[in-house]
């Protein structure tokens, strides 16, 4: 198809479709956009925002995607792929978005209402994806429908233009779309107001957040709300419910070439060994998030800096032939959400059965991934068994209900409204502690598929802040509450190295990870966070080199990666 | 005079020769009517100069004319006319003892010669043999000496010695020169040419059993390098004088005057001639399509009385035998790990398949894991299985129990097996002045030694000439061909033969009810089991079919002008299916099944018209050829996957049987060139020559840049035709020879480059925008077009010499030449910011490449029943990238398994396909030493915290610091070695002797490089856990053995051992192979006429019979790997599949 072809209303909304396409950050036969093997330019950012931030081990074994040991330990250098591959899916996606604007602007069949809605969308999707090159990078080049050089140096304010994009989309999307992919005017103002959050304008921030919790809908209408079941979030018999608020619509089985659209970026992390899953053990919880679960068996609160003091038992080092009895103690009911524990129920595939699921134990640790993985039940339709790994139709929540509830709730507790903060944190909460959604054990261990008894699978207690507890205790103890309630609650879904940055204190927390960690798993045993350099990652070589105009190189590097 | 003959002597002709030699005069005549002048130049005295001036006169007329005066005289016989000088019968006195001497003479190959010259030496008595080849002459008595002499033999003399019966042999003359050679849009007499032709020896070529012309090519020919493999069917890689372009650098073919891209198919039986045009002087009048050298192929024509002849040949190949890979026992890999984990510090040492005592102790079972004999989980009743199953739940429900195999599976021998070959060859030709025709049909069956693959051939080819009139000739040359060849991509380790050498021994073939066994359980490593790999192959099917060929019509329109129209090309079709089974015996297993159904269609033709000029005038030859040619070119394929089969049966499965989701895709491309085409070659006195060639391309897939002119001019000088050298004996002919011109090159662009494009993809540019599994197709730009781009151009200038030494007995043939190859098209890659969309094609890089080609050959006769020949061919190219974009100096190819770092760096200044990586220097032999080393770099970059190098320990790979600033960075990395050799070379050597007859073939490369890829999968305990090495375990560092090969075995990957590309890998690639020798033995031809056999030769042969060389792999011979398919990364060995020792029982037969 020629270029005159694409400039009327179909050419256009095909464009933006192939825009939204773009959020998958893959182009079939298991590779990212732009070429790059799947897994660097996954939208879910495990390896970027949840092993970089401490929540997973690599896991699997040290020879298989060695160049991940080097971001989890924050040693790498420029030239590491996973950089490469994921700038190119993420500025493929700011072309596509690039060449609707482009496109609308020549189309003579598109009435100004119908332009905005489609500059709408497609201003929101690349705006998505600066967020996510400002994450990733802090400065990069802004590339827009007007530019055709493409060669521009970094530049330092992108947060000016994501929120530029983001604000036209709040102010001319329509509240409900046609389509549940569609984005819509509250899910711009839940990432204007995140956009906002992550440039330390709480103010504003808290303005937009107060109307999207209070008249925010989904596109189909739905008011926002917490899902009465954690793992809902989790399930595509549960999609298009009230708590997505910026989803990825997975969809399994559509391209017979691999999961394209089916979490083809993560289909590495799933159960190893005699798994029915086939491939490959990547993304094991780390033993660090598997200890914050512990919960004060009187408060049912957790133990917020001392929860490793509590470590949850393990089965490290426990071959599979021997007895095992997990953890006794109390524990948040999320944790068997979160991560596949030994003799836990793992969904509806039987106990987990500790290493006989895991490549090597001694460097990934004894866990495995939940909350990516489909039920057996709905293999059918959920499971995408296209190529060697599997994908699933289970939707990626860039943002859910939960986490704007948290973002909120930063911005009151900053803004020192430290009671609405307490407010948000206990809604959250309280969906965690409602025990229709807490994992159960079967009624028969041999028979999976045949359902849950009405016992618990583990010591469950959890319990909402007391009354007047962050007022009480000061707004530094709030912040820290409602820091380990987003890592708790957003655990294992690609936030958590993003949120330490911004909060300030990777350096610390990573650092006393690694102290932790490393004593347990060899993974992550030469990993040391460097303040002033490791807050955000090397811009790809490949792509300083490649900028070069006369003698100089236009792009220039991060500090700290020369 | 017979009717014939009159016909002969009645044609007009026009010549024009001031002072000539009879000997040219005849020559001219000869080629103006394709009549044969036999005579004996002693007799003649063909040297005799005179002139003849003749415009439209019968030939009769011109020779009594020009003959008559001279005392000579004519007679015709046949398609031949025989010359005589006059006897003086008053020479012979009566008293004269006079004798009758009677016999036959036939040729060396003792086939009967008609028309040979038969004299006695001192008269002017002679006579000529009849159409038997029988004589009888007068002679004066019993001592005179009798002279045989014939066109393209040489002379014999024999005293009489009062014999009444004398046969007599003539050998065939020994040099070429006379030899016609086809080149492009003509022919020229080989002392004619001055330009790089490489003429092959076709009958040494075909020797080798192999299908491929290509592969035949190897060493046949100076300034071609071929690399193949042992695969059948799997085409080499071809360069003529080395890499010309980043892209395609195949040569273009030219079979009768058909221009294509492959000739895989051609039957090797069937080639007359076959040449290689390297330099721009032969070639650019192929233009467009030159740059990489043009290959000239002629097929055979029938002649004389119907023959028919059988080629055939049976024989056997043979794997490698031993521990090919030099793998450990099951015990020994148990030891290897357990000594890896004291490495790398472990304190327990439990284990699920060895247990944990102080030694590993191999187990009865691997399924269940570690598990000893009477264990009630290996309970036979327990085992669970269905090999086809078509679910998850299925699969989750097995119940695996497999032995170990404590002696070893030797996967090489599991998967590589003897396998037979064999060639059945038949062909029919005759002709006549009323035509010719040839028909062959050959059938190739060769099994590979890797199973399930193999090349089943079958090819028919009809080769017909009709002489519709004197001047009106009309025929066609038709090759069909069915090709059934399932292959394994190759140089992969991810194929079955690099499973093969990643599997471990302990894993037996099949488990104890018979189904594959494999790593499944975990602490086995990833690989799959190879034997279930290729056999799940097994009913995979593909066939190729292929029409290739032309018609044509030839008119001469006067004596000196023909015209000629020409139409061929080819049509194919092709068809593959392949289901792929769900696994379950691996570690890593694909529980889905899926079918795939594909099929491709094309064809291409070209129309050429030509009008040629062949003249004469004085001591002035002119051959002029002026023409066009369209060419068009279309290709279709389409492809079908299907997934979900609940029965795998083959007759079942089809592209509707599965249960989804399908994808079909489809593609079609065609283009177009039209040319113009011009060449002159003109000589003068036989002594000075000089070539002009032009061609004018236009081609579809450019929009701005339609037109491209490629000129070449080519001059040579015959300096034995001068004076001063006439009286060198020694010296046959020499000729000194130079060209320069522009060759051109298209192949890398296609129709769309130019063009900015937008496309819609499953998998690229769906979206599951209403959520659910359904995805709605949407847009993306898919291609970026360069409207500008243009020719590549190939600016060549070629210097060399002819020359024929001691009578014929050397020949020898030498070039350089230096080729600078302008408007490279290369697709830089684009800054990330500019998306995805493919890049298009650019006119920027540049290249240069400079080497020598030399041919020598030799021959001699040592006894009358023994002779010796031999031909050499050295080829030599040097290869330098001068500039690849304006934003980058260097592009890398090929990670293999090292993450995003590569193994080839193509880079300004130095060849393509040069190896780049860390400098390996030695280990770090003790703690003391990393120290020190640390204290350096820290003192060098001032900070307390750096290490010299990343990884650094003690036993693994000290790097060189090649830029000398205290520490180990990116910027260290080297160039390591270079796929390119130094130089190429092949030798035949021949020996007859009186009815035997021996031959061997040599090749061999020198001063290459190669990567040794199976060494990081068999030499590094970390490297995902497969079948290691004895080098793992016995020669490896450990703080006793610090003089090892391999570094401290580990159990993590690290930038100080595997985890980067540095020059452990790369080793010396020379060597020599004896890649044939064949002894035959031909039957006595006199006694087989009889029974009305002409030729019965019965051999026995033998291919890749030895190979001297230092490299460690397999086979030394690497081309290009399957897993880059980049022409411009090669020379990396990650399995290869061998060419294997072949012997050989053949026959050949004709009557």
């Amino acid at each position: 198809v020629s270029e005159e072809l694409v400039a009327n209303k179909n050419g256009v909304n095909a464009l933006l479709i192939g825009s939204y396409a773009a959020l998958y950050g893959m182009q079939g036969n298991n590779q990212s956009l732009g070429g790059g093997e799947a897994w660097q330019g996954s939208p879910s950012n495990w390896v970027f925002g949840s092993i970089a931030g401490g929540d997973a081990s690599k896991g699997s074994a040290g020879s298989d995607q060695p160049a991940i040991d080097p971001i989890a330990n924050f040693y790498s250098d420029a030239n590491n792929a996973y950089y490469n591959g994921k700038w190119k899916a993420l500025y493929e996606g700011v072309s596509r978005t690039n060449n609707v604007l482009k496109f609308l602007a020549k189309a003579t069949d598109i009435t100004p209402e119908e332009g905005k809605v489609i500059a709408g969308q497609a201003r929101f999707l690349r705006a998505h994806f600066y967020f996510e090159i400002r994450k990733l990078w802090n400065k990069a080049p802004w590339i827009d429908e007007t530019i055709t050089d493409f060669n521009q140096p970094v530049s330092a304010d992108l947060w000016a233009k994501i929120t530029e994009d983001f604000k036209f989309s709040y102010e001319n999307l329509p509240g409900t779309q046609g389509e549940i992919g569609r984005v819509n005017k509250w899910a711009a103002g839940a990432y204007l107001a995140k956009s906002y959050l992550y440039q330390r304008k709480y103010a504003e921030a808290k303005a937009i957040f107060d109307i999207v919790i209070a008249s925010g809908v989904t596109s189909s209408g739905k008011k926002y709300d917490l899902n009465p079941s954690f793992e809902d979030n989790f399930m595509p018999s549960k999609e298009n419910n009230p708590e997505e608020v910026f989803t990825i619509q997975m969809a399994a089985n559509a391209d017979p070439s691999g999961p394209t659209s089916g979490n083809n970026g993560d289909m590495l992390n799933f159960p190893y060994g005699g798994s029915p899953f086939g491939c490959c053990g990547f993304f094991q919880p780390s033993i660090d998030l598997v200890n914050r679960f512990r919960t004060n068996e009187t408060t049912g609160l957790p133990y917020l800096t001392s929860y490793n003091d509590y470590a949850v038992k393990n089965d490290m080092g426990i071959g599979g032939g021997a007895e095992f009895t997990p953890d006794q103690g109390t524990l948040d009911p999320r944790i068997d959400w979160t991560a596949g524990r030994r003799g836990v129920p793992y969904l509806d595939w039987g106990n987990y059965p500790g290493a006989a699921w895991i490549r090597d134990q001694s460097y990934g640790g004894p866990y495995g991934p939940k909350k990516n993985i489909y039920w057996q039940k709905t293999a059918a339709t959920d499971a995408d068994k296209t190529t060697w790994a599997p994908g699933s139709a289970i939707n990626y929540l860039v943002i859910r209900f939960a986490d704007v509830l948290l973002l909120a709730a930063e911005c009151e507790a900053q803004a020192g409204s430290l009671t609405v903060a307490q407010q948000y944190v206990n809604r959250v909460r309280a969906r965690a502690a409602n025990k229709e959604g807490w994992v159960y054990k079967y009624k028969d261990d041999s028979k999976p598929m045949e359902g849950f008894s009405d016992v618990p699978a583990a010591n469950y207690k959890i319990s909402e802040y007391p009354a007047g507890d962050f007022a009480g205790k000061g707004q530094a103890y709030a912040l820290s509450a409602i820091y380990y309630e987003r890592k708790i609650e957003l655990a294992m879904e690609g936030h958590r190295f993003f949120d330490l940055v911004r909060w300030g204190i990777a350096e610390k927390e990573l650092n006393a990870y690694f102290d932790y960690q490393g004593k347990l798993t060899s993974d992550v045993r030469r990993g040391r966070f460097t303040a002033g350099r490791n807050e955000y990652y090397p811009i790809p070589q490949r792509q300083i080199d490649l900028s070069i105009k006369g003698n100089t190189k236009v792009l220039t590097q991060n500090p700290g990666y020369n | 005079k017979n009717v014939k003959g009159q016909e002969i002597l009645n044609k007009e002709i026009s010549i024009n020769i001031n002072q000539g030699q009879i000997k040219q005069i005849l020559a001219e005549i000869q080629q103006l009517t394709s009549v044969n002048f036999v005579y004996s130049s002693t007799v003649i005295k063909a040297q005799r100069k005179v002139s003849v001036n003749a415009v439209n006169k019968r030939l009769g007329q011109i020779l009594d004319e020009t003959l008559n005066p001279l005392n000579i005289y004519y007679k015709v016989e046949d398609n031949q006319i025989l010359l005589y000088e006059k006897e003086n019968t008053g020479l012979l006195s009566a008293n004269q003892n006079l004798i009758t001497v009677k016999g036959k003479v036939s040729s060396d190959k003792g086939e009967s010669l008609p028309g040979v010259s038969v004299n006695i030496k001192g008269t002017k008595i002679g006579t000529t043999t009849d159409s038997n080849g029988s004589y009888a002459i007068t002679a004066p008595g019993p001592d005179v000496t009798l002279v045989f002499s014939y066109i393209g033999f040489t002379a014999k003399e024999i005293p009489l010695n009062g014999r009444t019966v004398l046969n007599v042999q003539l050998i065939e003359e020994l040099t070429s020169l006379g030899e016609v050679v086809v080149v492009g849009y003509g022919t020229q007499r080989k002392k004619d040419l001055t330009s790089a032709v490489a003429v092959v020896n076709v009958g040494e070529m075909i020797k080798q059993p192999t299908s491929s012309v290509n592969n035949l090519l190897q060493g046949q020919a100076s300034g071609v390098t071929v690399l193949g493999s042992g695969q059948p069917g799997e085409e080499p890689q071809v360069r003529i004088r080395g890499v010309n372009t980043f892209g395609n650098n195949n040569p273009l073919y030219v079979v009768d005057g058909v221009p294509t891209q492959s000739i895989a198919d051609l039957n090797p039986n069937d080639i007359e001639t076959m040449q290689v045009l390297k330099d721009a002087g032969s070639a650019s009048i192929y233009g467009s399509r030159a740059a990489n050298g043009v290959i000239v192929i002629t097929t055979k024509k029938g002649k004389g009385k119907v023959t028919v002849t059988y080629d055939a040949y049976y024989g056997t190949q043979r794997p490698k035998g031993g521990n090919v890979w030099n793998v450990l026992t099951p015990q020994e890999m148990a030891d290897l790990k357990h000594m890896a984990m004291t490495n790398s510090g472990a304190t327990d040492f439990a284990d699920s398949l060895y247990g944990s005592g102080p030694t590993y102790v191999l187990p009865d079972y691997i399924l269940p894991a570690g598990a000893k004999e009477g264990d009630p989980r290996t309970n036979p009743s327990l085992y669970k299985l269905k090999p086809f199953y078509t679910s998850d739940n299925e699969y989750h429900s097995f119940y695996r129990i497999s032995r170990a195999n404590k002696q070893g599976t030797d996967w090489y021998h599991e998967i590589f097996r003897p396998a037979s070959i064999t060639s059945q060859n038949v062909a029919i030709t005759g002709g006549s002045d009323q035509g010719n025709y040839l028909f062959s049909a050959n059938y190739f069956n060769q099994q590979g030694t890797l199973i399930n693959t193999y090349l089943k051939r079958y090819t028919i080819r009809s080769n017909s000439q009709y002489n519709i009139s004197k001047r009106i000739r009309v025929g066609e040359n038709l090759a069909y061909s069915i090709t059934n060849n399932p292959k394994i991509a190759g140089l992969s380790g991810d194929n079955a033969i690099g499973h093969a050498f990643r599997e471990q021994p302990i894993v037996p073939v099949r488990d104890i009810m018979g189904n594959y066994a494999g790593s499944y359980g975990g602490n086995l490593g990833d690989a799959y089991n190879p034997v279930a790999m290729q056999e799940r192959t097994r009913d995979n099917k593909s066939q190729q079919n292929r029409l290739f060929g032309n018609i044509f019509a030839e008119a001469d329109l006067t004596d000196f002008l023909t015209l000629r129209s020409q139409f061929g090309g080819e049509n194919y079709s092709g068809a593959t299916r392949a289901f792929v089974y769900p696994t379950y015996e691996n570690a890593e297993n694909s529980t889905l099944n899926s079918y795939t159904e594909s099929a491709l269609d094309g064809y291409n033709y070209s129309w050429t018209n030509t009008l040629s000029f062949n003249k004469t005038i004085d001591k002035h030859r002119i051959k002029a050829v002026v023409g066009t040619e369209f060419f068009k070119d279309y290709t279709h394929v389409s492809t079908g996957t299907n997934q979900g089969y609940f029965s795998f049966d083959p007759n079942y499965t089809n592209l509707s049987t599965g249960s989804g989701p399908m994808k079909t895709t489809s593609a079609r491309t065609s283009n177009t060139l039209f040319s113009l085409i011009g060449r002159v070659d003109y000589s003068y006195n036989d002594k000075y020559l000089l070539g002009v060639t032009i061609r004018r391309d236009g081609s579809s897939k450019f929009l701005e840049h339609v037109y491209g002119w490629f000129p070449a001019v080519s001059a040579g000088w015959r300096v034995s035709q001068e004076s001063f050298l006439k009286d060198v004996k020694w010296i046959t002919d020499l000729k000194i020879r130079g060209g320069y011109g522009i060759m051109g090159n298209q192949l890398n662009v296609s129709g769309g480059n130019s063009f900015t494009t937008f496309g819609s993809a499953v998998g690229t540019s769906y979206y599951a925008i209403g959520g659910g599994n359904n995805i709605v197709s949407g847009f993306y730009q898919n291609q970026t077009g360069n409207p500008g781009a243009k020719w590549e151009k190939n600016i060549n200038s070629n210097f060399g010499f002819d020359a024929t030494l001691f009578g014929g007995h050397i020949d020898i043939s030498a070039d350089y030449y230096r080729k600078n190859i302008r408007d490279l098209l290369y697709n830089p890659e684009m800054i990330g910011t500019a998306g995805a969309a493919k890049v298009p094609f650019v006119n920027i890089a540049q290249m240069k490449n400079n080497g020598f080609d030399i041919s020598v050959s030799g021959n001699t006769q040592i006894s009358s029943t023994v002779k010796l020949n031999a031909t050499a061919t050295i080829t030599t190219y040097h290869n330098e990238i001068q500039k690849i974009s304006g934003g980058s100096d260097y592009y890398d190819v090929d990670s293999r398994r090292f993450d995003g770092s590569n193994i080839i760096r193509n880079a300004v200044g130095h060849p393509i396909s040069q190896f780049f990586g860390y400098k390996v220097d030695g280990f770090w032999n003790s703690q003391q030493e990393v120290d020190a080393a640390n204290q350096k770099a820290q003192a060098a970059t001032g900070n307390p915290g750096d290490v010299y190098q990343t990884d650094i320990g003690v036993g693994r790979f000290k790097y060189a610091d090649t830029n000398g600033d205290g520490r180990i960075t990116a910027d260290d990395r080297t160039f390591l070695g270079n796929a390119n050799p130094n130089y190429s070379y092949g030798l035949n050597l021949g020996v007859t002797y009186k009815n035997w007859d021996f031959s061997a073939f040599f090749y061999g490369v020198q001063g290459n490089s190669i990567w040794n890829q199976v060494k990081w999968w068999t030499d590094f305990n970390p490297s995902f856990g497969g079948a290691k090495s004895k080098t793992a375990l016995y020669d490896s560092w450990t703080p006793q053995n610090h003089n090892a090969k391999a570094p401290i075995q580990e159990t993590a990957n690290s930038f100080g051992t595997n985890a980067v590309p540095n020059s452990y890998f790369v080793e010396n690639g020379s060597y020599l192979r004896l890649k044939n020798a064949q002894i035959g033995y031909s039957f006595n031809s006199v006694k087989l006429q009889k029974i009305g056999i002409n030729k019965l030769r019965v051999y026995l042969s033998g291919a890749n019979l030895f190979t001297i060389t230092k490299y460690s792999g397999v086979d030394p011979e690497i081309g290009t790997s399957s897993e880059t398919g980049q022409q411009t990364a090669y020379g990396v060995d990650d399995g290869s599949y061998p060419s294997q020792r072949t012997f050989l029982l053949g026959l050949n037969l004709s009557f």
